[in-house]
């Protein structure tokens, strides 16, 4: 038998059970329409979450922190990587461990990581919020995203760049019109003035601190846009101030008792620094130079590898969600094609009373599951692209109300069109192979017999 | 010339463990161009007889020897071939496929033989004039009458031009002036082509006027043979 005829013969056979057809048929859409929704969604989330660390250059930023009991670097109630302990005497990040890290080659700029929180005033609304002094260069980089207006022109400059989240908090309106306005932050300091000893009983039961409120007022000359993902290492408030103007406000020199511990000797030193480096390419051996300095480091590339792997599972747990529906789609398969044969076991021992091979017959059926399959696999990838589009748009549709920007969740490489129309085709070849067995082995004798 | 021979040909079926011999020991021998019936009460071996000589069934013992070709020697696909080229088979019921017009039913053997799609229809047309059913070409099996599907069966089982027409109770669902028609086509087949004809048939007056010899069963053996003409 020519191919052409044997699937001419499946066609037309398809086409007398429409509607069995068209319901396998959808069986086997909904199922292949599964798993590319699920494949597409792992691979988006793969690709957006590599695609804004590179977009962020966060592959070439090492954070350093001191070492020994204070290798914790942070407080242990904050969440956020952990970096291992190091062994040896403490050392403290001071001043002079930043300049020792920027003389290391291939290092392009270090800034310790200095915040503070501050009351943060705009019109009559006021919002706690961290306030991170970033040196002007950092603020130039592709790291920090200024949407609107622009960064500070220089580390003196008395300006201020704010995240468009604090915008929203403090009911700014239009994150662009914001740009110019004056922003004020308000501190807390000592005022030792305000201490008196006899007051000691008050000031330890907490009723009565030596503290005072200190007001200072800054333009606003950018605003950084929200991120779709968890903001880059290094940058954790929306609030910067360059090193100049954060060096008038009095504060106090410590944030919470976690820094106080990690006291050496009474220097406090910064809580970590972050390191950006000029290439990716001097990572491993700037983390090296740096933990020879005495530090602990961190480096999101260490983690990269494992944020892989947990992609790959999810991957895993994704398609075996499509395969069930795949699985029960081939069942559907099997069925629709041993009941087509006990309703053409007459016309199958006509076939082979007019002298076709038991492939001949076996072919006639693969030809019809596979078609199945081929039908189920075009519309399900359709099915699928359809319905991840429509999940794409509501789920945007529902964080845009939030600020965050629209972005793709889902990704449709080369191959999966490719993909899943294959495998639906493999997949219903598979379910056929029984059926078309059975077929071929009905004996036209009993088929044929005169009842 | 001898073109059907069959040497002690047996066939057993096992049912419920108990044994029931179809056919035992039928030695028979036809020659090439003759037009035979074969006769019988109910039982006697008649159908299991003709599908052994059309290589739908394998015997128990003995063999079946077809133009010098013995059928024990072919395997599945051997046998398979020798139905699409050497034999037509029609039966009582028919067997047309329902769905598919005179036409359509004629070309399916065509298509395993693989001949192209405008050679089949040709061929099917053809066929179709010869068994007198040029005008009913398109028409579905349901929409002709018994006698017309059954000249459609005869066009069917022609079709890849075998030398051997093996005919189960061809009559047996019509009426006689049909079944009187369809004797005749076959007859004029045996006649016009030199095609060997057996045909299992109950009907003794159809058989005498047209069959040049009756061979007929009881209880699976040869109980007679009378050569007519």
């Amino acid at each position: 038998m020519k191919v052409r005829d044997g699937v001419g013969l499946a066609l037309v056979n398809l086409r007398k059970r429409k509607l069995r057809t068209v319901l396998t048929t959808m069986g086997v859409t909904v199922g292949i329409g599964a798993l590319v929704a699920m494949i597409s969604f792992g691979q988006g989330m793969e690709k957006n979450v590599t695609a804004s660390f590179s977009a962020l250059e966060l592959f070439n930023v090492l954070t350093v922190f001191p070492s020994g009991p204070s290798a914790f670097g942070r407080d242990p109630d904050e969440p956020g990587p952990r970096p291992e302990a190091t062994a040896g005497p403490a050392k403290v990040l001071d001043d002079e461990a930043v300049a020792a890290i920027a003389g290391l080659d291939g290092v392009e700029a270090v800034y310790p990581e200095v915040n503070f929180p501050a009351l943060v005033g705009l019109d009559d609304r006021e919002d706690l919020q961290l306030v991170q002094v970033i040196p002007a260069k950092v603020a130039a980089t592709k790291m920090f995203q200024v949407k609107w207006g622009r960064p500070f022109g220089s580390d003196d400059e008395p300006a201020v760049v704010v995240g468009e989240s604090v915008l929203r908090r403090l009911k700014a309106g239009d994150p662009a019109a914001a740009v110019g306005r004056t922003l004020r932050i308000s501190s807390v300091t000592l005022d030792l003035s305000a201490f008196n000893p006899a007051d000691l009983a008050a000031f330890l039961s907490g009723r009565k601190l030596p503290v005072a409120k200190e007001k200072h007022e800054f333009p606003i000359v950018g605003v950084v846009a929200q991120r779709p993902f968890a903001g880059p290492v290094g940058l954790q408030s929306d609030v910067f101030l360059p090193p100049g103007p954060a060096r008038s406000i009095k504060r106090l020199p410590f944030r919470n008792v976690w820094d106080l511990l990690r006291m050496q000797d009474g220097r406090l030193g910064y809580a970590s620094l972050t390191v950006r480096l000029v290439s990716p390419r001097d990572l491993e051996r700037v983390k090296a130079a740096v933990r020879d300095l005495g530090f602990t480091t961190f480096a999101l590339s260490d983690q990269f590898a494992e944020i892989r792997r947990g992609f790959l599972y999810l991957d895993m747990v994704l398609a075996a969600v499509g395969m069930i529906a795949i699985f029960v789609a081939s069942l559907g398969i099997m069925n629709t094609m041993l009941m087509s044969i006990l309703e053409r076991t007459r016309e199958i021992g006509v076939m082979k009373a007019v002298g076709a091979l038991d492939a001949d017959v076996r072919r006639v059926f693969f030809v019809e599951s596979s078609v199945i399959g081929l039908a189920g696999g075009l519309a399900g990838y359709a099915l699928g692209w359809v319905v991840s589009r429509l999940i794409n748009g509501v789920v945007n549709a529902l964080l845009a109300r939030q600020g965050v920007p629209a972005i793709d969740y889902f990704a449709f490489p080369v191959w999966l069109p490719l993909g899943a129309v294959a495998f639906s085709v493999l997949v219903s070849l598979l379910s056929g192979v029984y059926p078309a067995t059975r077929a071929a082995r009905v004996d036209p004798v009993a088929a044929l017999r005169h009842d | 010339m001898v073109f059907v021979r069959t040497r002690r040909l047996t066939k057993v079926y096992s049912l419920a463990k108990v044994r029931v011999a179809a056919l035992e020991d039928v030695d028979l021998e036809f020659d090439a161009g003759t037009f035979a019936a074969v006769t019988g009460p109910s039982g006697s071996g008649k159908s299991t007889l003709l599908n052994l000589l059309g290589g739908l069934d394998r015997p128990t013992e003995g063999d079946v020897e077809i133009g010098g070709k013995a059928l024990a020697g072919l395997d599945g696909d051997g046998l398979a071939l020798f139905r699409r080229f050497e034999v037509g088979m029609v039966f009582q019921s028919f067997n047309l496929i329902a769905t598919r017009t005179a036409a359509e039913n004629v070309e399916f053997p065509l298509l395993f033989a693989g001949v192209g799609r405008a050679e089949r229809r040709t061929r099917a047309f053809r066929l179709l004039d010869q068994v007198g059913l040029s005008g009913r070409t398109g028409h579905l099996p349901g929409e002709l009458s018994g006698g017309e599907q059954q000249r459609v069966a005869i066009a069917r089982a022609l079709a890849n031009t075998p030398r051997l027409l093996l005919a189960d109770e061809p009559t047996g669902n019509l009426d006689s002036r049909t079944s009187r028609e369809i004797v005749e086509l076959l007859s004029g087949l045996v006649r016009e082509r030199g095609l060997t004809v057996l045909m299992v048939t109950h009907e003794e007056a159809l058989a005498r006027e047209f069959a040049r010899e009756i061979v007929s069963l009881r209880d699976g053996r040869v109980a007679g043979r009378e050569v007519l003409r």
